[in-house]
């Protein structure tokens, strides 16, 4: 029954909604712990699915629901104490929601079957909704519905691919169910020019909710607006389920022998989005947005992985791993940077240091780890990916990955310098606290930990996911 | 019964072309209400169709309840509620709109023409395909050549119904499958995003839902 860790967010969330919101609070992190719990038994292959036509426990999409279970655990946590610091009217909404929207995309990690995996992430977009307009602002409006309408539209063509998909079981005179499992032994006789066309829609429409440039342009606005433990849960866990879709449209056309057509696509919007952030990256005046669109960059960094396939892929799936972490608790920080300085402004904050020393250790760890350094596990992931890069020969695809993350880092890396050392005369007006500043941490050495430490498991796990796509060590 | 479903794709590429011409937000809405009536109808007139279950009989009611009454009753009451009658300064004019649509059945005719090479369909169908991909360009066409979130919301339920439309011509043998059923979860989302626009305007002080003002985000 490992579709409880679907039905009970669920449930937890409808009653959170009518509770008082301090018990809210307790069935949030309580509901977080259950789902953790659950995810690990699953993990250890103790749970099953019992829809077996519709949910299957895949490597990849449990690898997917283990990282958005540990980083919601550490999410809730910060959130109880960034609500009670925050006036927001609606907390209880604040709690169903994201209650729901850990039930839907436990269900997108589990979905075998395309509608169902179609719905799931439809279900994201709804309940994440009004995640972000928690705030209520004129700007919190419009990034809710940038968020709804792009995100609904790149639904729709997704949907559209999933036709095409359908059309090019019927063609080629097959009679299975349209479950990812059951499709990926029939590959080779499917249509594979409605496989291309299909797969087309799939990466344009999932790849929006992922961010890949040229779609990306709501993820910045809703990152932003939408409150940090919202942020931290958007780009640490949506933007993985929605690369989820991607991956697997990305299986069925390696395994149908189109993987050439796939993995190019791939690539091409990979390094396009790194581009695009570096751009937009080198002048940012939002710390906050320049978390958003670092987001956009490691998804490129995610998909040129995968679309090269061997030892990239290896590394691809790592920097899915410690990116959720690194940038979920970034996110967490910028929080506690938002309530300490009042504004989401680079140029209004500064000195850091010395004002929030925990929050700055964090944060600034946190920046090391995501560019790439030691002793985080970016630094690997990174490094195996432009070595696979190397193996297959895609010289001038490396090169420009290479410069991306240069201009992105020589870009970050002022601006992050200017809040951490600059000049700030004002005090902060909310000091760190405990709760506040134990799950950045707890983030962080989860990264540091799996850098120096790989569990067999989860090392296999990473191997049976990529092995279904060329990848492998 | 081809000279019926004939007839019924020749309405909707009127509403289409009607809907792109058109500046009054309570007519777009009218078009609209025309369009998924016509839409909806159309696999009970198509020849593959004939062996209906009751399942799929459901169904298109259903369909036919939620694009013909449901979706424009809601724009209906947003409209009322938002006050605004006209779409001001689009982003692209009227005429100019009305001649993309123009282009926009003959680029379909093409790739309809195209597809044949890989699979041999039957007239009837390649004229539903004609119809869908018109409907769905030119709905994502209206999305993003008009500023107000009410048209815009327009556009995507057009895009929807030739979304919808291409699914019907498409499952063949997919009525055992229930794939294109699911595109009514579409229509959701269209609901949610009138429902957004109606409430939003309860809750607040704006008088005008305009996307151009909402343009404070962005990066310089």
């Amino acid at each position: 029954m490992l579709e409880f860790t679907t039905l009970i967010p669920v449930f937890a969330g409808i009653i959170a909604m009518f509770l008082p919101v301090r018990l809210g609070r307790v069935v949030l992190v309580v509901t977080a712990l259950l789902h953790l719990q659950m995810t690990i038994l699953g993990w250890m292959g103790k749970l099953t699915p019992s829809l077996p036509g519709y949910f299957a426990v895949t490597p990849e999409g449990i690898l997917i629901l283990l990282v958005t279970s540990f980083i919601f655990l550490c999410i809730s946590v910060y959130a109880v104490s960034y609500m009670s610091e925050t006036e927001i009217t609606s907390e209880p909404i604040y709690i169903g929601c994201t209650l729901f929207f850990l039930g839907s995309m436990s269900m997108v990690a589990l979905a075998d079957h395309l509608v169902v995996l179609w719905i799931a992430i439809e279900a994201t977009t709804l309940m994440s909704a009004p995640l972000i307009f928690l705030h209520r602002s004129k700007t919190a409006l419009e990034a809710t519905w940038k968020y709804v309408l792009i995100c609904s539209v790149g639904l729709a063509l997704a949907l559209l691919g999933c036709f095409f998909i359908v059309l090019s079981m019927d063609i080629g005179q097959i009679h299975v169910p349209i479950t990812f499992s059951s499709l990926s032994s029939v590959a080779t006789k499917l249509d594979p020019v409605w496989l291309k066309a299909g797969f087309i829609f799939i990466v344009i429409g999932y790849g929006t909710k992922m961010g890949l440039a040229p779609m990306h342009t709501w993820l910045p606005d809703a990152h932003s607006e939408s409150p940090s433990p919202a942020s931290a849960l958007l780009s640490g866990a949506l933007l993985n389920c929605a690369f989820l879709g991607v991956y697997r449209g990305h299986q069925l056309l390696f395994q149908a022998g189109l993987g050439d057509y796939s993995s190019n696509l791939l690539i091409g919007f990979g390094l396009f989005s790194m581009l695009i952030a570096a751009v937009f990256i080198y002048n940012q005046t939002d710390y906050k947005r320049m978390l958003a669109y670092s987001s956009i960059e490691n998804m490129g960094i995610i998909a040129f992985g995968v679309g090269v396939g061997g030892l990239a892929t290896y590394g691809a799936m790592l920097h899915l791993i410690h990116h959720s972490l690194l940038k979920s608790s970034l996110f967490l920080s910028s929080g506690n940077i938002l309530l300490g300085y009042g504004s989401k402004l680079i140029a209004r904050t500064g000195n850091m240091a010395r004002l929030m020393p925990k929050t700055f250790v964090a944060f600034f760890a946190g920046f090391v780890g995501i560019s790439g350094f030691p002793p985080f596990g970016i630094f690997i992931s990174k490094l195996l990916i432009i070595l696979g890069a190397f193996q297959m020969g895609r010289h001038f695809s490396i090169s420009v990955f290479i410069f991306a993350i240069i201009v992105i880092f020589a870009g970050a890396a002022r601006l992050v310098m200017k809040m951490s050392f600059g000049k700030y005369e004002k005090d902060i007006t909310v000091d760190e606290n405990l709760m506040r500043v134990v799950p950045l941490y707890a983030l962080l050495l989860a990264s540091i930990i799996l850098s120096v430490w790989m569990p067999d498991s989860l090392y296999q796990t990473i191997l049976d996911a990529i092995s279904t796509v060329g990848g492998g060590v | 019964m081809t000279y019926f479903s004939d007839a019924l794709f020749s309405l909707t590429i009127l509403s289409v072309l009607l809907s792109l011409g058109s500046n009054r937000l309570m007519t777009l809405v009218k078009i609209m209400a025309f369009q998924g009536i016509v839409v909806s109808l159309i696999p009970f007139f198509i020849e593959h169709h004939n062996e209906m279950t009751t399942g799929s009989i459901v169904f298109l009611q259903v369909m036919l309840l939620i694009k013909g009454l449901l979706i424009p009753g809601f724009m209906y009451a947003a409209v009322k509620k938002i006050k605004i009658q006209w779409e001001v300064e689009p982003i692209i004019g009227y005429h100019a709109s009305l001649f993309a649509g123009l282009i926009f059945i003959l680029v379909a005719a093409f790739i309809t023409d195209r597809l044949q090479i890989h699979i041999s369909l039957h007239e009837e169908y390649v004229h539903l395909l004609i119809t869908a991909f018109t409907t769905l360009a030119a709905g994502l066409f209206l999305l993003m050549a008009r500023r107000k979130a009410i048209t815009q919301v327009i556009g995507y339920l057009m895009m929807d119904n030739g979304i919808y439309l291409v699914g019907t011509a498409v499952a063949k043998e997919t009525h055992t499958q229930h794939v294109v059923e699911f595109g009514v979860l579409l229509d959701l989302l269209v609901c949610v995003m009138v429902m957004g626009i109606i409430l939003h305007n309860i809750n607040s002080s704006y008088d005008d839902v305009d996307t151009a003002l909402l343009a404070e985000l962005k990066d310089n």
